[in-house]
């Protein structure tokens, strides 16, 4: 087989990325020598038109049957070059990739070694690619409705977007009413409209919907099936239970605030006039910025990036809460104009439209900011007997390099915003990954940030990680872009890696059956055999491993095609020594 | 040490001028603009620091407004238009009420009735007074013949003991007002300061910079811009021709060549280089023109009357209009008896004697900084050698 | 040059292999000696494939997947935790050294994870020497 074969190579140099610091030309040079290369060239940009246009020239003049492409990880390009070569005519999955960028240019530093690994994945990849065997895509039906996970703004913005489409949607949410987090908020900053007048017209458009299915007081139970096709069972109210099915998933639980009486200094819970942005916003909401004897606070003092931005707690920015404080400045200032506001901060992240204006506003009605650093964060104590405010705040700022004292009637802590304790839960249910800190994994942060890993399971807004209003509707309607292409196309397709197995070698042990965290094995009695239900596999490959008699084949990842690719990176290095 | 924050400062420096202080995110752009912002004194950033946070006390021992010339570059440079120069300007005459014992100061800072009223009043009384001592006298206070109907005075070469007494007891109420408050002066800036502990050679070492700065203004000349400069150094010259022709003609009674060359040339500097930063004020022609305090424009309508009406005396006189020379002297000694008496000590004028002290002071203060690190960098040598 | 360990790493598709391209976009340094082959899930490696490793010179293999609870596939990873220790005691016996063989679970915002198991599993297979197969094979070719 290896010898019949006719394998194009194309090492990609990627700008300086790769050819920086791997000598492309050597790997070119190493290979053109491999058995079975009929062709190897290097160029500064495969994933250019000119690039591709070369592979598929070259398929055609030098009637190639594999190719090789040494570049980037297969996560970034594999669509780009299978569609290239399926362009070129041949079958998609007859192309393998070496990933000499992101797991050898950009991570070592010593050009000959650099090179040296290049040519060793190099050539497990041409070792490999003799081995392919070509697939045909799966087509499956696409199911228009789709379910929606949180009733917040994101998840109702889904929801209309798509029932405004004419598709059914499933609203569920685990709260007695619509409207999320943002149903706690009074006004939104930059430009200081109310949160109400958002959520009003959004709620009441979503529960009038014939095409909405609001479903209150209830959490997703189960999920099952794969994308264009799962079952969900809705527990309703603790007790009743629905079955749904649906083609889509697009999950917006939103997050939760930090707790901010982890944070001693602060005297959260010790002083009653120390509130977090929620309990001011509380207040705001009723319309009366109050300590808690009922007066009207003279010396406010906000302080911001609580829990966030510090090794302590949460690394991260919440994003939001720097304009936020400045809400609560320019609140404030309207409810008491001779109200002294600080405004504590580590750095002004005023990042979004109309928000350096915004600060600018408040700097000019007289907010006193003052820097202190995330390492040094500022303490509250109790004021000393005959003073006439309740509390001193001490700061290092950094700005002056003093260590400043600041009366305090009320000191409100700017909590940032963390992953829901049930994400966990959230996670496992639709089966998609979460960071370090507990965010929804995206399918690629930046070109793809509303997908998942898991095809036809979709995020939007602050569940993904933490956002303001207009990302987390952005987000919320890109996702709903994303499933009505699906649901246009009627079908979708579906990659065609599966497992299969030899029924002449199957020996009907049953342990494969066990194995399937999807149940994709049927065993069938009369003919003592498991058989692979293809389109509930996923291809994990774990009943392959375990199979003692070794009838499972995983396709894509067989045994023989990852032997050799052993051999490719061990042969390089022993032929060298 | 921890320095409480005083929430009311910045209001109050509001009344001064600094209005767009707060809008400053210190970036920093001021300072680096500025060609005298120099270590260990970098300005304007860290004084605009201190008034938005209230540090009070902290501003109060600041000599670094007093080290801006203000010629506007940084208020130009501003990205937030925060206005950096003119919030040097309103420290400055923040620093000048707070230097001041009597209150007087802070008063006439900041109502502009109290310092219109109060030129006014002193203006009247000395108008009154002078007519009084020319008719006391027997019409002779030391100008021209010919003022008062009924007396047939001849121009007198010597003044009388009464004026010369009037002059001493003004003198020494001024200039024992300001050394009380450059006194105080420099126990905010330098003497209060237990980290400087500043040795008495290095004060004597340094002595002559406040003559140096108060004729010269060198440092002004440092400034990007000169013509600001060009135009301070004339108002300046004009008063201290002035001054000169004023001291000659007390002392020794010379009334020939300083009165006929100093004193006209003088009075044309003045009135040149005043209408030319009034119109510029009104105008608002320059950075450092565009914002004006009332006690900014108070000064230069003093300096422009002053001027003028010395002029047409001096000039009434050579044609021989007695009369008219003496009602333009007394109108002169109303403007120029409240010059001395209210903006000299307590306002705008002041500075002419606070910013040479504080060149001295800087000086001394970066000479005991300078000698402390160098005796940091000798106490490495050693260090270095056992190595 | 003195001993270059030679390491083959099998990860997982959605955590290990994205951790390690992670540790690329972010530009973190690691030795070189490790060579990365993709599988989907660490449920998917054979110890066949371990074996075949080290019987072609192989001087250490390591394992990568989710952590455990964060398995892409449910509980492949723990397939794989149960299989390893089997793995570990028939390598013993065969006398391969214990530090040779990892499974390690890095996850794919581990970027810097990932570097730091590499960086340190090449430290100690370069303190323990080659493989004694490899030592064998090298000598074999010498005398071909």
């Amino acid at each position: 087989m290896t010898t019949e074969c006719k394998i194009g190579v194309y090492v990609c140099s990627c700008g300086t990325n790769i050819g920086k610091m791997v000598d492309c030309d050597a790997v070119t040079g190493y290979t053109k020598n491999l058995p079975g290369v009929a062709v190897c060239k290097s160029y500064k940009y495969m994933c250019s038109n000119p690039g591709q246009e070369m592979i598929v020239k070259d398929i055609q003049r030098y009637g190639l049957d594999r190719v090789v492409v040494a570049a980037c990880s297969p996560r970034m390009h594999e669509p780009t070059f299978r569609a290239a070569i399926s362009h070129g005519g041949l079958n998609p999955y007859y192309l393998e990739m070496a990933n000499i960028r992101e797991q050898c240019s950009w991570v070592h530093d010593d050009h000959q070694q650099a090179t040296d690994k290049a040519k060793a994945l190099t050539c497990a990849a041409v070792k490999r690619v003799p081995f392919h065997e070509p697939f045909d895509m799966q087509s499956v039906p696409m199911n228009s409705a789709s379910l929606v996970i949180g009733g917040g703004v994101a998840g109702l913005t889904a929801a209309l977007e798509l029932a405004d489409a004419n598709q059914p949607v499933y609203l569920v949410e685990k709260d007695g009413k619509l409207g999320g987090n943002l149903a706690r908020i009074d006004l939104t900053s930059p430009y200081l409209d109310s949160a109400k007048d958002l959520l009003a017209e959004r709620i009441c458009r979503v529960t009038k919907n014939p095409k909405i299915t609001v479903m209150l007081n209830s959490e997703v139970e189960s999920i099952s099936g794969y994308v264009g096709n799962f079952k969900a069972q809705i527990k309703s109210n603790g007790e009743a239970v629905t079955d749904i099915e649906i083609g889509s998933i697009i999950v917006c639980t939103g997050f939760r605030e930090f707790d901010a009486s982890k944070v001693g200094e602060y005297g959260y819970g010790r002083f009653p006039n120390v509130v977090t942005s929620f309990d001011l916003e509380k207040m705001l909401k009723e319309g009366r910025v109050v300590m808690k004897d009922g007066k009207t606070p003279k010396y406010v003092t906000i302080i911001n990036c609580v829990g966030s931005r510090s090794g302590k707690y949460n690394r991260y920015c919440s994003r939001v809460c720097c304009m936020t404080a400045l809400k609560y400045a320019n609140g404030i200032k309207s409810a008491a104009p001779d109200a002294f506001i600080t405004n504590l901060y580590t750095d002004m992240n005023a990042f979004g439209k109309g928000c350096e204006d915004f600060y600018r506003r408040s700097a000019e009605r007289d907010t006193i900011f003052m820097m202190f650093d995330k390492h040094a964060p500022p303490t509250v104590s109790a004021a000393g007997k005959g003073e006439h405010f309740n509390m001193l705040v001490k700061v290092n700022e950094i700005l002056s390099g003093e260590e400043v004292e600041i009366p305090a009637d009320m000191v409100v802590l700017m909590v940032g915003m963390e992953a829901r304790e049930d994400s966990m839960n959230v996670a496992r249910l639709v089966n998609i990954s979460r960071d370090k800190d507990g965010w929804f994994i995206e399918s690629h942060p930046k070109l793809d940030p509303v997908a998942t890993s898991t095809d036809g399971v979709f995020i939007a807004g602050a569940c993904a990680s933490p956002k303001d209003i207009p990302d987390t509707v952005a987000q919320a309607r890109a996702t709903t872009a994303r499933i009505l292409a699906k649901i246009c196309q009627g079908e979708i397709w579906v990659e065609p890696v599966y497992a299969e197995i030899n029924e002449d070698l199957c020996s009907g042990c049953r342990v494969c059956n066990e194995l399937c965290p999807y149940s994709a094995i049927d065993y069938d009695p009369v003919k003592k055999r498991s058989a692979i239900i293809s389109v509930m596999c996923k291809s994990c490959g774990g009943c392959v491993a375990g199979c003692p008699s070794g009838a499972i084949k995983a396709r894509h990842f067989t045994d023989k095609q990852i032997f050799e690719q052993i051999e490719g990176v061990l042969e390089w290095a022993s032929s060298r020594a | 040490m921890a320095v409480r924050a005083n929430p009311n400062l910045l209001k109050q420096l509001k009344r001064y001028g600094a209005d767009d202080v707060t809008k400053c995110f210190h970036c920093g752009t001021c300072s680096a603009t500025c060609p005298l912002s120099q270590e260990p004194f970098l300005f304007p950033r860290k004084s605009m620091r201190y008034l938005q946070m209230g540090l009070g006390d902290r501003l109060k021992g600041n000599l670094e407004p007093w080290l801006c010339y203000y010629c506007g570059d940084c208020s130009d440079q501003c990205p937030r238009e925060a206005q950096p120069g003119e919030t040097m300007m309103s420290m400055r005459r923040w620093l000048t009420a707070k230097y001041d014992f009597t209150g007087l100061s802070m008063l006439f800072y900041e109502s502009r009735t109290a310092e219109v009223a109060a030129i006014i009043v002193v203006g009247i009384l000395s108008g009154i007074g002078f007519y009084l001592l020319g008719a006391l006298s027997g019409g002779d206070f030391g100008s021209y013949p010919g003022f008062i109907p009924g007396h047939n005075a001849e121009y007198l070469t010597e003044l009388g003991w009464d004026v010369k007494s009037v002059v001493l007891v003004m003198a020494v109420f001024v200039l024992g007002l300001l050394g009380i408050n450059v006194l105080r002066m420099w126990w905010f800036t330098t003497g209060s300061r237990k980290d400087l502990n500043v040795p008495f050679d290095i004060y004597m070492k340094h002595i002559l910079l406040c003559p140096w700065h108060f004729f010269t203004q060198k440092r002004y000349s440092e400034c990007d811009k000169k013509k600001p400069w060009v135009v301070h150094i004339i108002l300046m010259l004009g008063f201290v021709a002035l001054f000169a022709v004023f001291l000659a003609h007390m002392i020794w009674q010379d009334d020939t060549h300083a009165h006929t060359y100093l004193g006209p040339l003088a009075g044309v500097m003045l009135v040149g280089a005043s209408s030319f930063a009034l119109s510029g004020r009104l105008n608002k022609t320059e950075a450092h023109y565009k914002y004006s305090h009332h006690s900014d424009m108070n000064f230069l309508y003093m300096c422009l009357f002053v001027g003028l009406t010395g002029l047409a005396q001096h000039i009434a006189g050579r044609i021989g209009c007695g009369a008219f020379a003496n009602f333009m002297y007394i109108l002169h000694m109303m403007g120029a008896v409240p010059m001395l008496l209210i903006q000299l000590p307590f306002t705008k004028w002041a500075h002419l004697v606070y910013r040479p002290h504080a060149m001295y002071f800087a000086a001394i203060q970066a000479d005991v900084i300078a000698g402390r690190e160098g005796a940091k960098g000798a106490s490495a040598v050693p260090h270095k050698q056992s190595a | 040059m003195g001993f270059e360990p030679r390491i083959v790493g099998f990860l997982c598709n959605w955590c290990s292999y994205t951790g390690a391209d992670l540790a690329g976009t972010s530009r973190i340094k690691y030795q070189p000696n490790v060579s990365i082959i993709r599988v989907m899930c660490s449920a998917r490696i054979d110890p066949t494939f371990v074996l075949k490793a080290l019987s072609m010179g192989a001087d250490g293999v390591v394992i990568c997947g989710c952590h455990p609870v964060d398995c892409h596939y449910i509980s492949g990873n723990y397939k794989a935790m149960r299989r390893f220790p089997l793995l570990k005691k028939l390598l013993k016996e065969f006398g391969v050294e214990d530090e040779r063989v990892r499974l390690e679970w890095v996850s794919a915002s581990e970027g810097q994870r990932f570097s730091e198991v590499i960086n340190d599993m090449t430290d100690k297979i370069r303190a323990l020497g080659p493989s004694k197969i490899r030592v064998q094979l090298d000598a074999d070719k010498v005398e071909r």
